[in-house]
């Protein structure tokens, strides 16, 4: 086979890749059938709530002082409910809610997707106990909570508060204050700027990518799942990793303070400083390990 | 025939008076919506041409005018009081109670569940934290289906009466339950699990090792971790 014959497979691969991914973002941005559109203006930083059932949320931020909504329920007995305060003129508060008009629907009869645009200073409250939720680019506070469904947040800028009991998490790139908690779920954090992080998971495990800010506060947080800390060499901290039946593996340079048993009892621990100790880094475990490493391979 | 024109003005006079005592009759009936502002020209027209009806007419107008000039009254406390203990009565609302006794009402007001489950690992995690220099092993294996298994330093009264009440809690969840879709129950009853697990672990930990700080940490985690999940069972309730 040649060099060329390869290369135009490859290309043609591509190219259709591509394209079914244009295909699926144009579906995903687009009132299909069944689906209602509606805008509302509202003013430059409104408070927005969507309460959901079950199905899929999507947030995204723009420039605009409008909120632009698609949104589709699966069953004639299920609506959905938008107030807006004040009735008339440029919204401060929006709430959209799915009413189920008989709720012993079955799980797939209870689905509404949503869709918005909202101005990027935003204020969201989302509860989607059954469905996931995406939100991205959005500068203000927020919380999202869900029971079953995963949570993710892109570009986030602000105080964030997300929940989800049995859903895996993932912050891709947030600034500012962060709560994330699951029982069951996993948390992921993907180059996070965050100055105060609180992540606590059950059985679920946690994943840290990044580097740590300056006074930055960090506090992770597994009971039988691992927590894994990927930062760059460079990265300044104080580190405090500490386990009850778990084991501590580090990799990264550090001028440890206090190692093995401490006297309140815990099993494994390792404290110490790596670099100028310009963060505090608190990691813990039941039974979990815990790791710490460098970047790349 | 002289007896006809007097028969005929008799039975005119009663006609008329009948005619007249139905009008008062009609007005007497009217008056009320009239006076309530409903348009029913009869009333005034009536009480133009009846002397009787134009006296109640004019009275009750200007009593009308004269109420709406009064400032509002504040009714009787007496009338407060007996209208309170009515609606307490009635179970429409309770008197405020303090301490324990409030407490305890909370498991008969279903929205106050969540709270209660909260007050309850709260009071639990306060001697669970403190410190102390001997702790008893635990009293033998803990049920897994409990949700709140005993902690083994459960001994004071209050903390026995928080532990009934955790019981409370755990049957008015599981009742609830019923009601939840498959997929959401499966959900909670794996997080349940879950939780269940590692508060039965702290347990043996601490037993084991009564100064392991970091296991009662997870314990008291566990707890507040578990309060939440049925709060939120409560809260999505049928969802």
């Amino acid at each position: 086979m040649s060099d060329r014959f390869i290369v135009a497979r490859r290309c043609a691969r591509l190219i259709l890749v591509s394209s079914a991914y244009t295909a699926l973002a144009a579906v995903a941005g687009a009132a299909g059938p069944g689906s209602t559109e509606k805008s509302f203006d509202t003013t430059r930083a409104p408070r927005i709530s969507i309460i959901n059932v079950n199905g899929n949320v999507v947030v995204r931020g723009w420039e605009r002082a409008q909120v632009h909504a698609i949104y589709r329920v699966a069953s004639p007995r299920a609506e959905v409910d938008i107030e807006s305060f004040p009735p008339a003129g440029a919204a401060e508060k929006l709430r959209f809610s799915t009413h189920l008009l008989d709720w012993t629907l079955p799980g797939k009869d209870q689905v509404a997707d949503y869709t918005l645009d909202v101005p990027v200073d935003s204020s969201l409250q989302i509860r989607n106990p059954q469905g996931s939720v995406r939100v991205e680019g959005i500068q203000s506070d927020s919380s999202v909570e869900s029971v079953g469904g995963n949570i993710m947040v892109g570009d986030y800028a602000g105080h964030l508060s997300v929940q989800s009991i049995g859903g895996d998490i993932e912050l891709v790139r947030t600034v500012g204050n962060v709560d994330a908690h699951s029982i069951t779920g996993s948390l992921h954090f993907v180059s996070p700027a965050i100055t105060r992080l609180r992540g606590a998971t059950t059985s679920g495990r946690i994943l840290y990518e990044g580097d740590f800010l300056e006074h930055g506060e960090y506090i992770l947080s597994a009971y039988s799942g691992d927590v894994e800390v990927i930062c760059p060499v460079a990265a300044s901290y104080e580190l405090s990793a500490r386990t009850v039946k778990g084991k501590v593996i580090n990799s990264m340079p550090i001028t440890r303070r206090r190692e093995s048993a401490t006297p309140a009892g815990s099993a494994y621990s390792l404290l110490g400083v790596h670099n100028a100790a310009r963060a505090t880094v608190e990691l813990t475990s039941f039974s979990g390990a815990i790791r710490i490493r460098p970047e790349g391979p | 025939m002289p007896a006809r024109p007097r028969c005929h003005a008799r039975y005119e006079t009663i006609m008329a008076d009948a005619q007249k005592k139905a009008a008062c009759i009609q007005f007497e009936r009217e008056l009320p919506a009239c006076l309530e502002g409903e348009l029913l020209p009869f009333v005034p027209a009536h009480a133009r041409e009846c002397p009787g009806c134009a006296a109640l007419w004019s009275d009750l107008v200007w009593m009308r005018a004269a109420v709406k000039e009064l400032p509002p009254a504040e009714p009787s406390p007496v009338v407060w009081a007996g209208l309170r203990a009515r609606l307490e009565a009635e179970g429409v609302f309770h008197s405020p109670t303090r301490g324990w006794r409030f407490i305890l009402a909370w498991p008969l007001r279903p929205q106050a569940v969540p709270l209660a489950v909260i007050g309850l690992l709260v009071a639990l995690g306060v001697p669970l934290t403190l410190p102390r220099p001997v702790l008893r092993p635990a009293p033998g294996p803990i049920a897994t289906e409990s949700l709140f298994p005993s902690a083994p330093d459960l001994v004071t009264a209050e903390d026995r009466v928080l532990a009934s009440l955790g019981k409370e809690l755990e049957t008015s969840f599981r009742a609830r339950e019923v009601s939840m879709t498959p997929e959401l129950k499966a959900t909670y009853e794996k997080s349940l699990l879950s939780l269940d697990g590692s508060i039965r672990e702290c347990l043996e930990s601490i037993a084991a090792q009564p100064a392991n700080t970091l296991a009662r940490d997870y314990l008291l985690a566990a707890y507040t971790s578990k309060a939440e999940v049925l709060s939120s069972a409560l809260e999505f309730e049928g969802r």
